[in-house]
């Protein structure tokens, strides 16, 4: 029997090891390329292992040559635009759906979970017309309404999941003490499901950072452009040598990939939660 | 108190003739439906009508396009012509073939997901050395943006300067046009989009296995039972709701999903990976024929709605036959 177990742990990490690779490949690939001079990047002679010593020459072409920090900070007010409003709009309906019986709720609840079906190609061009009628175009904060539209039922279904979660009887005793149910929402509950809310800004964040097909759509000038509209403008393009480009990808990949690390517990914890009940 | 202005603001919103259910024994706030609350609706109104003006709205615009013969150039300039842009569609083998390609798609990327992302999952349940790292590594591809993941499976996959032909080539076996031959520019986007997926099916389902009852693996190891057999009558029964609801949200995702598709391939090479969405991207934005696109929109669309509509049912009806209506 020790002997079935132990040849299980040596099958799992043979296993693991594979998995490893396969998932860090193209992850690694895209660090060596960034770090890869382009002459030899289209001379086919790529080596395995990056010459590590380019990496501030790699890396400091991003603030001379293409506006990719100005796009990187595009990306950022959208991405923080879209978390706010999210967390705002889903706290609330969350609280709502997690603590009431109403007529209309299966409805709604439908309703946040319909907008994952919805393909963002569909509504693109009735979004258009809409941003062209409000002067949405070419604006951040227009990119923001829309991204929302998309992330805030998950961060809803996430926070609704961590309040059914947690014990009503504290609010009950402070609803017996007259307190009414937004600063009961504000004071008990916020505080104690702020994991989940950690995680629904993470889930929300990266919605907005990682968005192409709206931030092309509706914004055209180069200026306003975000990260993904400018990492995607190199595609098909021959002028920016490809080592920049993929340092710029690299620059854009990091913050996701590190916040994603550091919660990642809790976005499971969220989403799991989130997906079976909801 | 010290909150009188949040408090006042939450008395406000009951100024509907309510009294708050504080009897002792109800643990809920609107267990008697006589009450009519205003509560709710005042918490959920904002989110709701916000879902209302950017997707419900657009939704519907889009069907509403979907009838009438407008152009990109001139949004305005369209007349209704019935159901002719889904007569168009219906009968075009071009259009049959999208419709094809998007359930291949969609079919192999669940099923691959599924798969590799449950067996990601079996291998991290358990302790081994480096669990933790190997974990971290695993979830990376999700958080990765997908303009990055194009661009770097476009270099993996380059004709001539990529490392998959490099290795290929450097094994003896003939090169291949990953994303040039029509017969591999599905295999290439699945390979990219499954990469991209998997942690997310990997996450859910280590979190399902991780709610499996330590007694249910030590009844069948005194039974004598191998690995394959303690997975499949013990482990996958328990998980099964799980994959149910991933495999679900995977196939919607699939159905909508854009971004990869149109970044590695734009639905080349030669309509090879042209599904419903990028073709509803190409009507619009490349022949302007923005009412034919719309069209092709609400019936990919339709196709969500149907395996939504089927998988509620279906997971209805087995949860009445378990009683759990009862």
């Amino acid at each position: 029997m020790i002997g079935r177990r132990r040849l299980g742990l040596g099958l799992r990490m043979v296993l693991a090891l594979l998995l490893v690779i396969l998932a860090g490949f193209p992850l690694y690939w895209m660090l060596n390329t960034s770090m890869t001079p382009s002459t030899q990047l289209y001379g086919g002679k790529q080596s395995f292992i990056p010459d590590f010593t380019r990496i501030g020459n790699a890396f400091g072409v991003l603030v001379t040559g293409v506006p990719f920090l100005r796009w990187m900070g595009n990306s950022a007010i959208v991405a923080i635009g879209t978390t706010a409003l999210s967390l705002l709009l889903a706290t609330l309906a969350a609280y709502a759906l997690s603590r009431y019986r109403f007529v209309g709720k299966g409805p709604l609840a439908l309703g946040f979970f319909a907008t994952q079906m919805l393909p963002e190609a569909l509504l693109v061009v009735p979004l258009y017309s809409l941003f062209t009628t409000l002067g949405l175009l070419n604006h951040l904060y227009g990119l923001v309404l829309v991204d929302t539209a998309f992330a805030m039922p998950v961060a809803m279904f996430v926070l609704k999941a961590a309040m059914d979660g947690i014990n009503y009887e504290i609010e009950e005793s402070a609803r017996v003490d007259g307190c009414g149910p937004l600063s009961i929402l504000q004071i008990m509950v916020v505080p104690l499901i702020a994991p989940s809310i950690a995680a629904a800004a993470v889930i929300t964040f990266f919605d907005g950072w990682n968005e192409y097909l709206f931030a092309t759509t509706f914004v055209s000038d180069r200026q306003s452009w975000v990260a993904s509209t400018g990492l995607a403008s190199f595609i098909g393009e021959f002028i920016t040598p490809l080592d920049t480009v993929f340092s710029g990808a690299v620059v854009f990949t990091i913050p996701a990939v590190v916040f994603f690390l550091i919660m990642q517990r809790r976005i499971v914890s969220g989403l799991t939660a989130g997906s079976v009940k909801g | 108190m010290s909150i009188t202005d949040s408090a006042d603001i939450g008395t406000h919103d009951q100024a509907a003739p309510v009294t708050p259910d504080i009897r002792p024994g109800r643990s809920r706030l609107a267990r008697s439906p006589s009450r009519f609350r205003l509560a709710p609706y005042f918490f959920i109104a904002a989110a709701a009508l916000y879902l209302v003006l950017f997707a419900g709205i657009p939704v519907l615009k889009g069907v509403d396009l979907s009838f009438t013969n407008t152009q990109l150039l001139r949004p305005t300039g369209g007349h209704y012509i019935g159901l002719a842009n889904y007569g168009r569609l219906v009968s075009s083998d071009a259009f049959l073939h999208s419709v094809e390609t998007t359930i291949i798609y969609s079919f192999c990327t669940v099923m691959g997901s599924l798969l590799l992302g449950t067996a990601s999952a079996v291998v991290l349940n358990r302790w081994f050395v480096g669990r933790t790292v190997a974990r971290a590594i695993l979830v990376m591809p999700w958080a990765v943006p997908t303009v990055a993941v194009a661009l770097v499976f476009r270099w993996i996959f380059n004709d001539s300067t990529g490392v998959a032909n490099g290795t290929l080539a450097a094994l003896g076996i003939a090169q291949v046009g990953w994303l040039t031959d029509p017969n591999f520019g599905m295999i290439s986007v699945l390979l990219a989009t499954i990469w991209k997926v998997t942690p997310f099916v990997m996450l859910v389902v280590l979190a399902a296995l991780q709610s499996v009852p330590d007694e249910l693996y030590e009844a069948t190891r005194v039974d004598g039972a191998d690995m394959y057999s303690t997975f499949k009558s013990i482990v996958l029964p328990y998980i099964a709701p799980t994959l149910r609801i991933v495999a679900l949200l995977m196939t919607i995702w699939s159905f909508r999903r854009f971004e990869i598709i149109w970044l590695l391939t734009g639905g080349g090479p030669v309509d090879a990976t042209n599904t419903i969405v990028i073709n509803v991207y190409r009507e619009a934005f490349v022949h302007s024929q923005l009412g034919l696109a719309a069209a092709a929109g609400v019936l990919g669309l339709l196709l969500s709605l149907i395996v939504t509509v089927a998988y509620f049912y279906v997971e209805m009806r087995s949860e009445r036959k378990n009683g759990a209506f009862s």
